[in-house]
């Protein structure tokens, strides 16, 4: 991590930069940031998204499934809960449609990107 | 009286610094039973000696009582400390201390074990004349007998699992149409995570404060309480921000909660550190459990009282007399605990893995950092997301929230994302700012998290400077060649 002092119309400010993996770490103004490498370099399996298939984007357990096969969805609809280091979030559609298949259950353990629900295809 | 030479911690991360810092100033030597990968903790680096317990699964390590006892036996330990969360509130695991023996730093079994049951704890606190959340808890559990009893206490309800604790087991039933499935899913979580799935039903208070008092017992039967905490800032019953004192009671309330703490405690001849939780609503307080160990927001109330809870604890196992009388205990000023979670506030908390890569806390009067990782440690998916928490102490609630907010703005976590900025929303947050916020303040106000924003021009602008920067670190910062270097130098 390197500090930066830096000064402008004569009054001082100190911000953190940093690289990794992922990007630019920074730090300015109170607030910390990741700058993402730009496009085309590899993505993480965390940040793959596939709109018509809901992904675990953690190693956790499923809580709850909202919606039966079939069922239609709008964009921003919760599809499934799901918990991981002791806390739980909750997946929803970026789409919409319909579930075409659900394939994991309330208690199931799932790894990182598998793919939990998948639903139909927009056209 | 027993002098304790080398103290066994049964637990990771920064409340396993926070035990080891305080033993070390007493002269105890300190071994960590840590899992296997968390050699790369701070903890692990601090402790006298340390012990490999098992693997990173924490039922192969932390959760497992025999592991615990032997790797405290191995190095010759008379103490061990168990910290909170884990096994802090076994009472099979403080009995196999006792049994091997190793003090345990903590009330007896039988305390543990009266508190954990929360329907032996329900009958107990009657009978000690405190007041409880109207409900049932009889040993009936037929549905139909369930059934009316919800009828007869009315909707929203609570359906707990008599083992429960920590959110889990535990359901809300709105209506009597759902009160059968949530009933069934309680006893499902009671079963899988406490083994029983004995219930009760309580009315569910909605819009009430949660209020906890610290209370304090020694073995020769004296009680003091150290006031109250207010953790009314909770997600999904996880605790968010607390402080003390709470803004929210006047001084005959907090007299007459206190004096309940106290009989809570004394009904279970109650030793060492203990945390008796309220739901207060309006002037109307009830009982809602006796967490027995230290509480992860003990900092609090040593910033505003000026002791040392650990150290109590450890003068107390060794069967010292409390280091206080209540009079001496008054306290000054304010404080506040943010706990920092690994996770993007963006995401909606998701949370965040991998190695620290820069760290920063900005250290001051009245600030204070508690963490368990340096810089190259890795937070992993095996454990608690709650990564560190930053206390700060001022004169009064607006200064120290002033503070607060000031602190998280100069503090610098790299590698993981963390939830600083959901921190700093709370404390800004006009409804926390006038001490009003209730127990559904996250869910009324932060139910779907943080939105992004874009860069700011400000960002963008240093975002190039830095990328410059740190690509050619050998040469003179002064002769980057930047279109912002006319108005931003790197001095």
């Amino acid at each position: 991590m390197k500090r930066f002092v830096l000064e402008h119309d004569r009054k001082k400010r100190t911000a953190y930069a940093q690289k990794s993996s992922e990007g630019l770490w920074i730090h300015i103004d109170g607030r910390t940031r990741l700058i993402p490498k730009a496009e085309g370099g590899r993505k993480r399996a965390s940040v793959v998204k596939s709109s018509n298939e809901i992904l675990a984007p953690m190693p956790g357990k499923i809580i709850q499934v909202l919606k039966k096969k079939g069922d239609t969805v709008l964009i921003g609809e919760p599809i499934v809960v799901m918990e991981a280091m002791k806390m739980e979030y909750t997946l929803k559609a970026e789409i919409e449609s319909k579930v075409e298949d659900i394939f994991v259950g309330e208690s199931d353990q799932v790894a990182l990107g598998q793919v939990l629900v998948k639903l139909e295809k927009p056209n | 009286m027993k002098k304790i030479e080398r103290l066994a911690i049964a637990n990771r991360g920064e409340v396993a610094v926070r035990i080891i810092l305080a033993a070390q100033e007493l002269g105890i030597e300190t071994v960590l039973l840590h899992s296997e990968p968390d050699r790369a903790t701070r903890a692990f680096r601090m402790a006298d000696l340390t012990v490999c317990i098992g693997g990173a699964s924490s039922s192969e390590s932390y959760l497992n009582i025999d592991s615990n006892i032997n790797g405290a036996k191995s190095v010759g330990a008379d103490a061990l400390h168990p910290g909170f969360g884990f096994l802090s509130e076994n009472s099979d695991f403080s009995k196999a201390c006792e049994e091997n023996g190793i003090l345990f730093v903590g009330p007896s079994p039988e305390a543990i074990q009266k508190m954990g049951d929360k329907i032996t704890a329900r009958s107990l606190m009657e009978n000690a004349g405190v007041p409880l959340v109207p409900g049932y808890d009889g040993e009936d559990q037929k549905l139909e007998t369930l059934k009316s009893e919800a009828n007869r206490i009315g909707f929203p309800l609570m359906i707990k699992a008599a083992a429960g604790g920590g959110g889990r087991g535990l359901k809300v039933a709105r209506t009597l149409e759902e009160f059968e499935s949530q009933l069934n899913s309680a006893k499902r979580e009671g079963l899988s995570a406490f083994g029983s799935e004995k219930i009760f039903l309580e009315k569910y208070v909605e819009h009430s404060k949660h209020i906890e008092f610290q209370v304090f017992g020694d073995k020769k039967g004296n009680y003091v309480h150290l006031f109250e905490r207010e953790c009314s800032v909770q997600r999904r019953h996880q605790k968010i921000v607390e402080e003390s004192p709470s803004p929210s009671l006047n001084e005959e309330l907090r007299e007459k909660m206190a004096k309940s703490a106290i009989e809570a405690a004394r009904s279970v001849n109650y030793t060492g550190a203990g945390t008796v939780e309220f739901l207060l609503d309006g002037e109307n307080y009830y009982f809602l459990e006796m967490n027995t160990r230290l509480q992860v927001e003990h900092p609090v109330t040593e910033m505003v009282l000026g002791v040392d809870l650990v150290k109590a604890q450890i003068a107390v196992a060794e069967g010292r007399s409390l280091p206080w009388i209540q009079e001496d205990l008054f306290p000054r000023g304010h404080s506040i605990e943010c706990r920092v979670y690994a996770e993007d506030p963006f995401q909606n908390g998701i949370p965040s893995t991998g190695p620290v890569l820069g760290l920063h806390w900005a250290t001051g009067p009245g600030r204070r950092f508690e963490y368990g990782f340096d810089v190259g440690d890795k937070v992993s998916s095996f454990y608690d997301s709650m990564i560190a928490k930053v206390i700060v102490h001022s004169d009064t609630r607006d200064a120290c929230i002033q503070k607060c907010v000031k602190t998280l703005n100069d503090s610098v976590v790299f590698g993981v994302k963390t939830n600083f900025e959901y921190l700093k929303s709370i404390l800004n947050h006009p409804k926390f700012q006038d001490g009003t916020m209730t127990t559904s303040f996250i869910q009324d106000y932060f139910s779907e998290g943080l939105m992004d924003s874009d860069l700011s021009e400000e960002e963008l602008a240093f975002v190039e400077l830095a990328q410059k920067n740190l690509l050619s670190m050998t040469g003179s910062i002064h002769s980057i060649e930047s279109p912002f270097e006319k108005s931003w130098r790197n001095v």
